[in-house]
C-alpha cells in the first residue's frame, strides 16, 4: 500500500515549501519531494520595465538579503553600459555585499539552526525555537542579536537604511563614504570578530556529537559551483565561476560569469515552482551540483585574510580523505567560517585608504542590448541576465537564484534523511524534524521574502493509495 | 568582472593598505558607538513603504525625526527610527530605552481611527517569519535576555488604502498624521509608567 507523509510547511527557512514521502507497504521512503508551493513570476513581470529600474525591482524579490539582488542587478546593468566602474565604488559594492552575507548568516545559524544544534533534533518542539535557545545559552542568542545588528548597520550606514538600500546604481553607487563612517564602522568590527571566533570555537567542540548528521545530512557525491578570485581564492563578489566534482577535481575553471549560458542549464518539474540548474555537459539529472558557503570553501585554496584560512584548514579536515567536504550538514560549519572572512575583509577594506576616494560612479547609457551579472548571494551564486530593446525596454529576464542551483542537491538530501531516520510505520516528530532541519542546512530563499522561523503549523499526514488519511500527526502555531 | 577588482597583482586577497592581521583586543575595547547610549524614549515607526496607508509607520517617524532634531532638548532623550519591519536585531535598542512607542497603520481598525495601547511581552506572539517581529514579541525578546522590558506603547491609526505599488497615502491617512505625532509626543513628554488605561481610541 502506496503512502505519502506531507511535511507542510517545512519551517525555520525562508518562504513556503512542502516536503513529501512516498513510502513503500513497508514503511521504507521510496521517493523524497521537495516543492516550492509559492509563484512569485518576477522574470515576467519585470518585461516591459526601463532596465535601470531592475536593481529596485529585483531587489523585492527579497526581505532578508535585498543586497544580493541590488548587487547582482547592477552587475548586469554595469554591463549594459559597458563600463567599468569606479575602483572605490567596487570596494564599497563589496563592502556591502559582505554585510549582507554577516548578518544572513548570522540568522542562519544562531536564529534557526541553533535550536536543532543547541537543544537537539528530537527535544520537545514546543521550546525548540529561539526562547528555548534563549533560555539554554542567553549569551549565544545575544552574539547572534550583535553579529545581525553589526552588519545591518553597516548596511544601513552605507544605503541609508536597513532594508531595500537603493545607494548601489548602475555604473557604481550614487554616494562615496565620508570618514566618519568609516571609523564608526571600523569600531563595530572587533567586536564582531571576536564574537565570530568564540562562536565557531563553540561550534568545533559540538561538530563531534552531530557524527550521524554529518554522515546522513545530504552526504553525496556532487560537484560545486562558485565564484572565486582569479588566484582561486574566497570570493563573493566578481571573479570567476569554478566547478570542482565530488573528488575535487577541477572540471570548470576560469570562466567569464557571462558565459554562464555554456555551462548551466535549467529543467523544470511538475511538483516545483522552483527550476532546477544542473550542469550541461553532464545534462539533467545528472549535473548535479550545490552551491553556497559549502562550495566556497571547497572551491577555495584560500582565503587570503589570516582566522579565515585557520578556519577554513580546519574545514577541509572534516572530510576525511583529501576531497570536498560533502556533507551539507556542513554549511552550517562553512556559514562560521565565512562570517570570519566576512569581518576580516570588512576591516581590510575600511583600512584601505581609496574607499574614501569621491568618485564612486560611471555615467553612461546602454551601449549593450545583453547583460550579466554574477555575484555570491550569502546561499550562494546569483546571476541576472537581461536583455533590452533600443529604447532601453526589457525584453527578457532569467534569474537563476542560489537556492535554485540547490534544488537538486536538496531533493537527493532529504530522500538520504528520510532513509535513514523514517520509518513510516512509527512516525515521530523528531525524525521529520531531521528532514526539515537538512533543508535548514542550504538555508533555502524561497520566496526570497520571508524567513519562516520559529513555531509554525506543521501537519504530516500518512495517506493511503487511495488517499484516504491513515495517521495524521499535527504541530499547532 | 570588473578590471578593477581590490586583488594584488598577482590576484590575491593581499590589498593596498589592508593589514595583514586583524588588531584585536584594544580595538574592541574603544567599541563605544550611539549603541550603548542609554535611551530615554525610542520611536520606531514601522510598515511598508510601497503598500499605501501601510507606509503611516515609517512617515510618521520621517516627520517626528525632523521635529526631534530640530530640538536639542527632544534629541538628547529621544531616538527615532522608520524601518520596513521589525528584525530581531531591534531587541538590542529596546533594551536600552525606558520607553518604547511603535507607530503603525491598523487594518483592524476604522479607517482614521487613531488609537493607543500598551504593550507587554507576549512569547506566544512568535514570528514565523524572521524578516518580521511582532513588536510584543521583541518584547519577550528583551525580557528573557535582558531580563528588562522598556514602558512600550502602541500608537496605531486605521488605514484606507493598502494597494500594491501604491506609494502614497490616502486622504484618510493624510489626515491622521497630525493625531499621531501629538499623541507619540504626548507619550514621550510624560511622566514614566503612564498607566496603562486600556486602547485608548479616538476619531
Amino acid at each position: 500500500m502506496s503512502r505519502t507523509i506531507s511535511i507542510d510547511p517545512v519551517t525555520r527557512i525562508e518562504g513556503h515549501a512542502r516536503i513529501s514521502l512516498q513510502l513503500a507497504d513497508s514503511g521504507a521512503v521510496e521517493d523524497a519531494k521537495f516543492h516550492l508551493t509559492q509563484f512569485r513570476g518576477f522574470e515576467k513581470f519585470c518585461e516591459g520595465r526601463p532596465y535601470r529600474e531592475m536593481p529596485a525591482l529585483t531587489a523585492r524579490t527579497c526581505g532578508i538579503c535585498p543586497v544580493s539582488h541590488l548587487l547582482a542587478s547592477n552587475k548586469a546593468c554595469d554591463d549594459l553600459l559597458a563600463v567599468t566602474i569606479p575602483p572605490t565604488a567596487e570596494k564599497l559594492r563589496r563592502l556591502m555585499n559582505l554585510a549582507q552575507l554577516l548578518q544572513s548568516h548570522a540568522l542562519s545559524f544562531f536564529h534557526l539552526s541553533s535550536p536543532d544544534l543547541l537543544l537537539g533534533w528530537d527535544s520537545d518542539p514546543a521550546k525548540r525555537n529561539i526562547f528555548g535557545v534563549m533560555a539554554k545559552d542567553p549569551e549565544l542568542a545575544k552574539q547572534g542579536i550583535k553579529l545581525r545588528q553589526i552588519g545591518q548597520t553597516i548596511i544601513e550606514m552605507l544605503g541609508g537604511k536597513k532594508i531595500h538600500p537603493t545607494w548601489v546604481v548602475p555604473g557604481g553607487v550614487n554616494e562615496p563614504l565620508d570618514s566618519d563612517k568609516r571609523e564608526a564602522m571600523l569600531n563595530m568590527l572587533p567586536e564582531a570578530l571576536t564574537i565570530a571566533k568564540d562562536t565557531y570555537a563553540l561550534f568545533k567542540t559540538m561538530v563531534p556529537k552531530f557524527k550521524d548528521e554529518a554522515e546522513h545530512f545530504g552526504t553525496m557525491p556532487t560537484m560545486f559551483l562558485s565564484l572565486v578570485s582569479p588566484k582561486g581564492q574566497l570570493e563573493h563578489y566578481d571573479g570567476f565561476l569554478r566547478i570542482k566534482d565530488a573528488q575535487g577535481r577541477i572540471v570548470e575553471d576560469r570562466v567569464p560569469p557571462s558565459d554562464y549560458p555554456r555551462i548551466i542549464g535549467e529543467a523544470v518539474e511538475d511538483f516545483s515552482y522552483m527550476k532546477f540548474p544542473y550542469y550541461k555537459p553532464l545534462g539533467y539529472p545528472n549535473g548535479i551540483y550545490r552551491v553556497g558557503p559549502l562550495a566556497r570553501l571547497n572551491n577555495a585554496e584560500s582565503c587570503g585574510t589570516p582566522f579565515a584560512d585557520v578556519a577554513l584548514a580546519e574545514f577541509h579536515m572534516l572530510q576525511e580523505d583529501s576531497g570536498p567536504v560533502r556533507s551539507s550538514f556542513h554549511y552550517h560549519y562553512a556559514r562560521l567560517v565565512e562570517i570570519i572572512f566576512a569581518i576580516e575583509m570588512m576591516q581590510r577594506l575600511l583600512k584601505d585608504p581609496s574607499i574614501l576616494d569621491t568618485r564612486v560612479r560611471a555615467h553612461a547609457r546602454g551601449n549593450r542590448d545583453e547583460g550579466i551579472g554574477v555575484a555570491e548571494a550569502p546561499r550562494g551564486t546569483l546571476m541576472h541576465h537581461y536583455k533590452i530593446d533600443e529604447a532601453g525596454l526589457i525584453t527578457w529576464v532569467d534569474l537563476i537564484i542560489a537556492t535554485g542551483h540547490n534544488n537538486l542537491a536538496m531533493n537527493r538530501s532529504i530522500k538520504q534523511v528520510a532513509d535513514a531516520y523514517v520509518d513510516g510505520n512509527t512516525l515521530s516528530e523528531g525524525m521529520l524534524n531531521r528532514v526539515e532541519a537538512v533543508i535548514r542546512c542550504y538555508d533555502p530563499c524561497l520566496s526570497c521574502a520571508s524567513h519562516a522561523f520559529g513555531q509554525m503549523p506543521l501537519s504530516i499526514e500518512l495517506k493511503d493509495a487511495s488517499g484516504a488519511v491513515i495517521d495524521r500527526l499535527v504541530r499547532d502555531a | 568582472m570588473s578590471a578593477t577588482a581590490p586583488w594584488g597583482d598577482d590576484g590575491s586577497h593581499s590589498t593596498a593598505g589592508g593589514s595583514a592581521h586583524p588588531e584585536e583586543g584594544a580595538a574592541a575595547a574603544a567599541f563605544a558607538t550611539s549603541a550603548t547610549r542609554p535611551l530615554r524614549a525610542l520611536v520606531i515607526g514601522y510598515g511598508s513603504p510601497i503598500r499605501g496607508d501601510d507606509a503611516l509607520g515609517p512617515l510618521v517617524a520621517d516627520q517626528l525625526e525632523t521635529r526631534v532634531s530640530a530640538d536639542p532638548e527632544l534629541s538628547a532623550r529621544v531616538e527615532v527610527q522608520a524601518r520596513h519591519i521589525l528584525t530581531a536585531e531591534l531587541v538590542d535598542d529596546l533594551a536600552r530605552a525606558e520607553r518604547v512607542i511603535f507607530i503603525d497603520a491598523a487594518a483592524n481598525r476604522a479607517p482614521g481611527e487613531v488609537s493607543r495601547q500598551r504593550l507587554a511581552p507576549d512569547a506566544s506572539a512568535l514570528s514565523t517569519m524572521a524578516h518580521f517581529h511582532d513588536p510584543r514579541e521583541l518584547l519577550a525578546w528583551c525580557q528573557a535576555l535582558y531580563q528588562r522590558v522598556p514602558e512600550t506603547w502602541l500608537v496605531s491609526a486605521g488605514g484606507a488604502d493598502w494597494g500594491y505599488a501604491c506609494y502614497a497615502l490616502s486622504e484618510t491617512a493624510q489626515a491622521v498624521v497630525a493625531p499621531m505625532i501629538a499623541e507619540v509626543l504626548s507619550l514621550v513628554g510624560a511622566e514614566p509608567d503612564t498607566p496603562n488605561t486600556g486602547p485608548e481610541t479616538y476619531s
